[in-house]
């Protein structure tokens, strides 16, 4: 497991409702592939809890919460997700967050 | 004549005192690009890194290539001071003479040749801003598909982030040509499209690629013209597409017809990161070929980037011929670099609101990517900012003078401007402000300009403007 992680959200109340959610994240590594993305099935905690990777959430404009997040990785998803092109990103996230 | 490549092209730009080495270490983490930014917004040299952090000493990365008319003018093989009225005659003159492309066997972009093993971070690829979605591979770029059907080649200045080793994530509106190649020809027959991202070609086939052509024009052609010379073209390794020999580095990509991933957000060339994540494409890459030592060049996007000289300059004449065709009668456009390419000055024989409806609604009708247009009479120099903005504050009736045009389905939804649902609807509006004196007006009521050339005779224009040289004072004034 990497330590650090960014991921990008529209609605931030998606995060924290207890469940499971559908995320891409940035692995946040130093090195070359820092930024590498993966699309996970994961919980999200706040405030941290000890043991899990730090996550930080950021904005669709690029604004960076204050307060780091946590999460577990429970899967490691598909690179693609189901939708057509140009089709809203992070309802096909919600989508493969329902199945 | 331009430059055969992007070498001979630093050259001279370092002769010219335009481009700065940087032989230390330098993170492309953001510090790189910050230097570029800070370029941009100062009115600087392009900078080429010879060190980069985590990366072996052959690669290099060259910041802002083309942001400034010095850079320009060189580009297109001019002198480096050449004002900015004859760098838009050249180019409106050099756009009519296509010179077809040659199709050559080899060419530096093979000299490294990488089908197996792919892996995107090899490649220094910059992170340009902080709080971009991820490292931006295509910024000054050159995009090239073709049409499933017609065969026509487009080429075009699209933007490129890293997903992972071998998927690209990237944003070609959808009005854009290659978005309405890719879902008019491919998406409907779930077909993959074969696409090339030249990185580092001659310059004059960057200009074409950021040029507002015409659909089914063909850019290696311009691009000949803009340069003088014939581009040579080679055939890539795992589609027949062709791209310019001389490219830096090239990455051969199949768009997928089905599927997303995150795009953005990203720090673009309006000068804002506006929240338009997400509504993107996605690229499998197939192969990637590259001069030895190579050159991958980044565009710092935001305030001041090459859009504003290079997008700006090919969009205003795009504008005039336009107007042309229409029979709107047009003198000048000039779309000034700190308007983002969002606002647009043109000068007119004969305004009034009926000349300023027109403009705005023959702007707007395919895509719509100007959002303000300053109508001013033909006596008013577009070139000149401070003549623009005194006709703008006095001769533009507040209500009379303002013409909205509003729009669904092609506004640009990288306008800062517009909302989050306006930009996912592609709703949003132009407007004309008209600084002309109504037509209908008597000519003897209309307004006298209390300037030199307006209010005196010639005799004392010329007895005045003899004064003043004699006083040695020939340089100084606002224009």
């Amino acid at each position: 497991m990497k330590d650090e992680y960014a991921t990008f959200v529209r609605d931030r109340t998606r995060l924290l409702n207890g469940r499971e959610v559908v995320l891409t994240l940035r692995d946040l590594t130093p090195g070359r592939k820092k930024y590498r993305g993966i699309n996970v099935r994961a919980v999200v905690s706040q405030p941290p809890r000890p043991g899990e990777a730090c996550l930080w959430v950021w904005s669709v404009v690029g604004l960076k919460d204050t307060s780091p997040y946590s999460i577990k990785i429970v899967k490691e998803l598909p690179e693609l997700f189901d939708a057509a092109p140009y089709s809203d990103f992070f309802e096909a996230m919600e989508k493969a967050e329902r199945k | 004549m331009a430059h055969k490549d992007l070498r001979s092209f630093l050259t001279a730009i370092e002769a010219s005192g335009d481009l700065i080495k940087i032989d230390d270490e330098v993170d492309w983490d953001q510090e790189l690009c910050g230097i570029g930014r800070l370029s941009c917004e100062r009115n600087g040299p392009a900078f080429l890194f010879n060190n980069i952090k985590d990366y072996a000493a052959n690669w290099r990365i060259l910041a802002n290539p083309i942001a400034g008319w010095r850079r320009f003018a060189v580009g297109l093989g001019l002198p480096v001071d050449t004002p900015i009225r004859r760098l838009y005659e050249i180019y409106a003159e050099r756009e009519q003479k296509l010179i077809p492309p040659i199709i050559v066997k080899d060419g530096p972009c093979k000299e490294v040749t990488i089908d197996e093993r792919i892996d995107l971070f090899d490649l220094p690829v910059p992170m340009v801003h902080e709080g971009d979605g991820g490292r931006y591979l295509g910024t000054w770029d050159l995009v090239v598909s073709k049409d499933a059907d017609s065969g026509w080649v487009n080429w075009g200045i699209y933007r490129f982030m890293v997903h992972n080793e071998h998927l690209l994530t990237g944003y070609p509106r959808p009005t854009s040509h290659l978005g309405k190649m890719f879902l008019e020809g491919y998406v409907p027959r779930q077909r993959f499209m074969p696409i090339a991202i030249a990185i580092g070609a001659d310059i004059p086939s960057h200009l074409a690629a950021a040029s507002t052509f015409r659909l089914a024009g063909n850019e290696a052609e311009l691009a000949g013209g803009l340069g003088e010379r014939p581009v040579g073209l080679i055939k890539c390794e795992t589609s027949d597409l062709y791209v310019p020999a001389t490219s830096e580095i090239v990455i051969e990509a199949e768009v997928y017809p089905h599927g997303v991933a995150q795009e953005g957000p990203y720090g673009e060339y309006p000068g804002y990161r506006s929240g338009e994540m997400g509504n993107a494409i996605c690229a499998r890459v197939t192969a990637i070929t590259h001069r030895r030592n190579p050159i991958l060049t980044v565009d710092t996007t935001g305030f001041m980037d090459s859009s504003a000289v290079t997008t700006s300059i090919a969009g205003a004449i795009a504008i005039r011929r336009r107007l042309e065709k229409h029979d709107v009668p047009v003198v000048e456009v000039y779309m000034p670099p700190e308007g983002a390419v969002h606002l647009a000055i043109v000068s007119v024989r004969r305004g009034g609101a009926a000349t300023a409806r027109k403009i705005v609604e023959l702007l707007t009708a395919r895509r719509a990517l100007i959002s303000k247009i300053i109508v001013v009479d033909e006596d008013v120099d577009v070139f000149n900012i401070a003549a623009v903005l005194h006709a703008f504050a006095t001769k533009c009736h507040p209500a009379r003078g303002t013409h909205i045009h509003r729009y669904e389905g092609r506004a640009n939804a990288l306008t800062p401007a517009y909302s989050l649902e306006e930009r996912v609807a592609r709703a949003g509006a132009s407007v004309t402000f008209d600084a002309t004196w109504p037509p209908e007006w008597p000519r003897e009521m209309v307004p006298i300009r209390a300037t030199l050339d307006s209010m005196y005779s010639p005799d004392v224009q010329r007895r005045v403007l003899e004064r003043w040289n004699a006083l040695g004072l020939q340089s100084q004034g606002r224009n």
